[in-house]
């Protein structure tokens, strides 16, 4: 079935006698990306490790298009998975052309030599990840991100079904994060290559996986679609954040909210108010936000920042009682900011906020607070 | 990849000739001073001068080839362990080689010749390579439960250091003149060697070599870590057994024929790395042993040319030599790391 | 093609050894026509040495002798005659009168020396520094005997160059057999003596008869022996003078050296009248020394009447106050409280024709209280 190419039953993973990880049951299709996410210590490198064969699972079975994983002789399932670990090695003399055609190691004859074509795949794999410049030049002397696009093309050589990549990201800028995700997104379409990694950056897990698999501590706590895990507080439950929030839409971190009653109100609205928020949590001085749409780009930022944020339904105007309703939070602030130079249609009320705040003498520029 | 090929090229052949040049120098120099054409003779048309025939066939050719064998050997069992052990000083005697053969030797020295009965070569040659052996199979027995390489030096040392610890409670009990014999064989000699040991030590350096040759290429795969080369599908446990067999073969052989040389093994390699100028094992195999036997060539000679006839312990002029050139390979690689 | 270079090292190896190896050094055989057959040989003389264990020689018609020294064998051919045939299994031909020998055993060089034969010497394995005895030092700063490196190590071109003879070596050859076997292989044979293995005194001394037979000097060597012999009687039949000495010198542990009850030193000590005072525990080995414990040298020596020190491993003492600064425990001995302590000269171990002078050294010390200093015997100040 072609659900079930790739699929674990029960695995049970971990060192020597103790496992670290029960139970764990996913599948995977060809040309499907799973990401593994989960809180540090919850095995998901020992799970990585155990389905790339460098330990044994305690327990349950790994199946690889119809064959057992455990079944296959070491040169078999280098022709079927490749693996990139966070090994920090000292390679010493090598060129990259080098490194990336050790992937060849699984095809090649007695002496290890390699043939024409062998060269020709190597040179191949590495125009592929976009380092066909740096083949000449010693592996030891480029930086991380080089370094990482060469060691795919190493697995690339291998002419994989499978390719397993413990957190390729982790030590890598945004510009060689992103370059390296597109390269994986473009192998798979084009190769129908399938990819189990681990990721910390949750942010590019929900973009980039079409499988995500949590782990936590000791079990599997749930599997399926980003749509299906990214909701709302599930992220925080499964990390145990405490102090911060994740926005589970946008795929991106907050810090928590200063303490205390609010002290500043904050009229904004359409991604105004948003540098308005992160000043102040900066400064640690709490904040009243409002009156926004929920559907509005501040609303998402007010939530996870603010003391307390004033909201109407998504496309409604801002009635004048929604307005008065703010108006004794406000009043109870030592100052207002107003990060709107001009109201629209729908949020016109929010001139009455401004009013007051003028007649109250609270009124102030951010830099004044 | 033209480049690299010529630099390869042009080194191989400028290691070749050396080793020749080196071989007709320990060949044609001595205490007895020989022409060429002497010596040509006397190695080719035999008969004419027995005097220049024995100095040059029973003397000068077995020892000269004896340093060119094992040298080499040397340089190789120091390779092999160097890349599988990512570690630049780790020589070919750092598994405990040298000290289980230094122990099976004052054994043999103090129960056989203690006992007023004689040992003959033969039977120094079998202790030491005997001993080498055992310590090589208690290696085997501990890699089977070790996990990390690295660790295995750690077990390497300490079987080192148990040996001498047995051989110097051994020494305590000995008489003296046991124990002058027990310092001068662990100071590494050429000296004395035989036909008959120069064709066991070519049997088994061809043996080893060609060992070494079924090994090159998870060799190659071991350069960019062990679990990089587990998933690219060697097969660990096979090749660490047959990695530590094969370089203990290797210095087994070299400490039972001509006791520890100390230096060739760590220096030779690193030189061959930077004049090669790459890691391949199929480069720098033979590169290492046409180095090493360089090395052991021109080292001999100055330890018994340059205060004939007083002879310098070969392991002396090899550290002379050898330590300074580690120290200066670390220096510039550390430069070169920033 | 790396693989091509190493295969084609490999052969080169293997074709250098094989073309080698084909035109390889052969033992060079027997000289000439083959010689008389050993077993029809009929024997017409027994050495049989009156005091020494170590050797004993059997002498045949045509010259040859039969010389067994411990367990080895050797028969003595004399120059001009050919060797004979059917020879016992592992006895080393020797030609006689021996020429250029290279000799390694130290205390064998006296023998040459009482025999006038330095002229046999050509090589030595111990430089001119290393000798006592002025005529071997004075041959070597010469250049009349060559230093061919030590024993085990030798400079083996020189002495094929110089068509050395025969090696004469102590036991400690034993210890470095590939020494042996390649001076073998270069026609050079190799004779271990086990002078140094008498525990007689005198029996060391009759070891000159060995390298009268060597020299082919015997009548001479028997002649010296007698006469060294004769010279000690007087001494020998003495009442003994009684007194007891204890012979030691202090190892670099600061430990003690002593001899053991039946080596040649301790009964020198009683021949000369005196009593050797050795520690009591009893064990029987073949070693003619043992090392022991400070304590256990106070328990024996502590009220010994002399103390002799051995001067050849650490050197001459000239002074009491030297020796205490090895060992203050010293001061405690009675020897030392009342003086009575001396040292033996460097030379002493080469000089083992002159066993009688230094018997007659030690009867001087037990029975004249105002000896200060003999050949071998000098009192410490």
């Amino acid at each position: 079935m072609e659900k079930r190419w790739f699929f674990t039953e029960k695995m049970c993973v971990g060192y020597g006698r103790k496992p670290i990880l029960q139970h764990v049951d996913f599948s995977l299709s060809q040309g499907e990306i799973l990401t593994i996410i989960g809180p540090n210590g919850a095995g998901k490198t020992t799970l990585l490790k155990s389905i790339a064969r460098q330990i044994a699972p305690l327990g349950g079975r790994a199946v690889l298009s119809g064959q057992e994983l455990a079944s296959l002789s070491a040169p078999q399932a280098a022709r079927r998975m490749a693996v990139l670990l966070t090994e920090r090695s000292r390679p010493g003399l090598i060129t990259c052309f080098e490194v990336a055609a050790a992937g060849r190691y699984p095809y090649t004859g007695r002496l290890g030599l390699l043939t024409a074509a062998d060269r020709k795949k190597v040179h191949t794999a590495l125009a592929r990840v976009h380092a066909a410049d740096l083949a000449e030049r010693q592996f030891s002397q480029i930086s991380d991100g080089q370094k990482q696009r060469v060691l795919l093309a190493r697995a690339l050589c291998q002419e994989p079904e499978l390719l397993i990549l413990d957190e390729p990201t982790s030590f890598l800028d945004i510009h060689h994060k992103l370059e390296l995700l597109a390269i994986l997104k473009q192998l798979v379409r084009e190769q129908q290559l399938a990819v189990i990694l681990t990721l910390h950056e949750l942010d590019l897990a929900q973009k980039v996986s079409d499988k995500i698999l949590c782990a936590a501590h000791g079990h599997i706590d749930r599997f399926g679609t980003p749509d299906e895990i990214f909701v709302p507080q599930y992220i925080e439950a499964l990390y145990g954040v405490q102090r911060g929030s994740y926005n589970a839409l946008f795929g991106s971190l907050e810090l928590q909210p200063p303490d205390g009653p609010a002290q500043v109100f904050v009229i904004g609205g359409g991604g105004a108010g948003i540098p308005v928020y992160r000043a102040l949590q900066r400064r640690g001085i709490a904040f009243a936000a409002g009156i926004l749409a929920e559907n509005d780009l501040d609303t998402p930022v007010a939530k996870a920042l603010a003391h307390r944020v004033f909201t109407v339904p998504a496309f409604e105007p801002v009635a004048p009682q929604d307005a008065a309703a703010a108006l004794p939070v406000l009043r109870s602030c030592r100052a207002v900011v107003c990060a709107q130079p001009a109201f629209g249609t729908l949020n016109r009320e929010n001139r009455l906020l401004v009013q007051e705040a003028e007649a109250l003498g609270l009124l102030q520029p951010l830099s004044e607070i | 990849m033209k480049h690299p090929a010529v630099r390869w090229g042009v080194c191989f052949v400028l290691l070749f000739l050396a080793v020749l040049a080196l071989l007709a120098a320990a060949v044609a120099a001595g205490s007895v001073g020989l022409t060429l054409p002497q010596v040509s003779r006397a190695l080719l048309a035999p008969g004419q001068n027995p005097l220049a025939e024995g100095i040059v066939r029973t003397i000068r050719m077995p020892r000269a080839l004896s340093a060119l064998l094992l040298g080499g050997c040397l340089a190789v069992s120091g390779y092999l362990l160097q890349t599988y052990f990512s570690n630049p000083i780790a020589g070919p005697f750092v598994l405990g080689i040298s000290s289980g053969a230094k122990l099976a030797v004052a054994m043999a020295m103090i129960f056989v010749l203690g006992r007023g009965r004689t040992l003959s070569s033969l039977g120094m040659i079998g202790a030491a390579f005997a001993g080498a052996l055992a310590a090589t199979g208690f290696i085997l027995l501990l890699s089977l439960r070790i996990r990390r390489m690295s660790q295995l030096i750690v077990g390497g040392v300490m079987v080192g250091y148990i040996c001498s610890a047995i051989t110097d409670f051994a020494v305590t009990f000995a008489e003296d003149s046991n124990i002058v014999n027990l310092h001068n064989w662990s100071l590494g000699s050429f000296s004395g060697t035989s036909w008959g040991s120069v064709r066991v030590m070519a049997l088994v350096t061809l043996l080893g070599l060609a060992a070494c040759l079924a090994l090159a290429k998870p060799m190659n795969a071991y350069r960019l870590g062990e679990s990089a080369a587990q998933s690219l599908g060697v097969n660990v446990r096979l090749f660490r057994t047959a990695l530590i067999l094969v370089s203990s073969l290797l210095s087994a052989c070299v400490t039972a024929f001509a006791g520890p040389i100390s230096f060739v093994g760590i220096a030779v390699p690193q030189l061959m790395r930077a004049l090669f100028g790459t890691g391949q094992p199929l480069v720098l195999l033979p590169a290492c042993f046409l180095g090493g036997s360089a090395a052991c060539l021109g080292c001999d000679l100055i330890a018994r040319t340059l205060f004939a006839p007083t002879e310098l312990s070969v392991s002396s002029v090899t550290a002379v030599f050898g330590a300074p050139i580690v120290l200066w390979m670390m220096l510039r690689r550390s430069a070169a790391e920033g | 093609m790396r693989a091509a270079k190493s295969i084609a090292l490999g052969a080169a190896c293997a074709l250098m050894l094989t073309g080698c190896a084909a035109q390889g050094a052969q033992e060079t055989a027997a000289q000439g026509a083959p010689g008389p057959n050993w077993a029809s040989l009929a024997p017409t003389g027994e050495l049989v040495p009156e005091y020494a264990d170590e050797f004993s020689a059997t002498q045949y018609e045509g010259g040859y002798t039969f010389l067994q020294i411990g367990e080895a064998q050797y028969v003595l051919c004399p120059r001009g005659e050919q060797t004979p045939t059917g020879l016992p299994q592992g006895a080393a031909v020797i030609e006689t009168p021996i020429e250029n020998a290279y000799l390694t055993a130290t205390s064998a060089m006296d023998y040459f020396i009482s025999l006038d034969s330095l002229n046999a010497l050509a090589f030595s394995g111990t430089n001119a520094d290393g000798w006592y005895l002025p005529e071997a030092r004075q041959a070597l700063q010469t250049g009349a005997i060559a230093y061919a490196g030590k024993y085990s190590a030798p400079d083996y071109e020189m002495l094929l160059q110089g068509g050395c003879g025969v090696s004469i070596q102590s036991t400690m050859i034993l210890h470095s057999p590939d020494v042996k076997e390649q001076l073998e292989r270069l026609g050079i044979p190799v004779l271990v003596e086990r002078s140094s293995y008498e525990s007689d005194p005198l029996a060391r001394m009759e070891w000159i008869k060995v390298y009268g037979l060597l020299l082919d000097k015997l009548p001479q060597a028997e002649a010296i022996f007698a006469q060294k012999v004769a010279e000690l009687q007087p001494v020998l039949q003495q009442p003994a003078a009684g007194g007891t000495a204890a012979f030691f010198y202090i190892t670099s542990a600061g430990a003690v050296n002593v001899r053991r009850p039946n080596d040649y030193i301790a009964r020198m000590i009683g021949m000369a009248g005196g009593e050797y005072l050795a520690p009591d525990d009893g064990a029987e080995t073949a070693r003619s020394t043992e090392t022991i414990q400070m304590e256990q040298f106070y328990e024996t020596a502590h009220d010994a009447d002399y103390l002799i020190y051995n001067s050849t491993i650490d050197g001459e003492v000239r002074t009491v106050q030297e020796l205490l600064q090895k060992s203050t425990v010293l001061a405690d001995f009675a020897a030392v409280k009342a003086g009575r302590v001396y040292c033996t000269s460097k030379n002493f171990f080469q000089e083992p024709m002159s066993m009688a002078d230094f018997l007659l050294d030690v009867h001087t010390m037990l029975t004249d209280p105002d000896f200060t200093a003999g050949k071998y015997l000098y009192k410490l100040s």
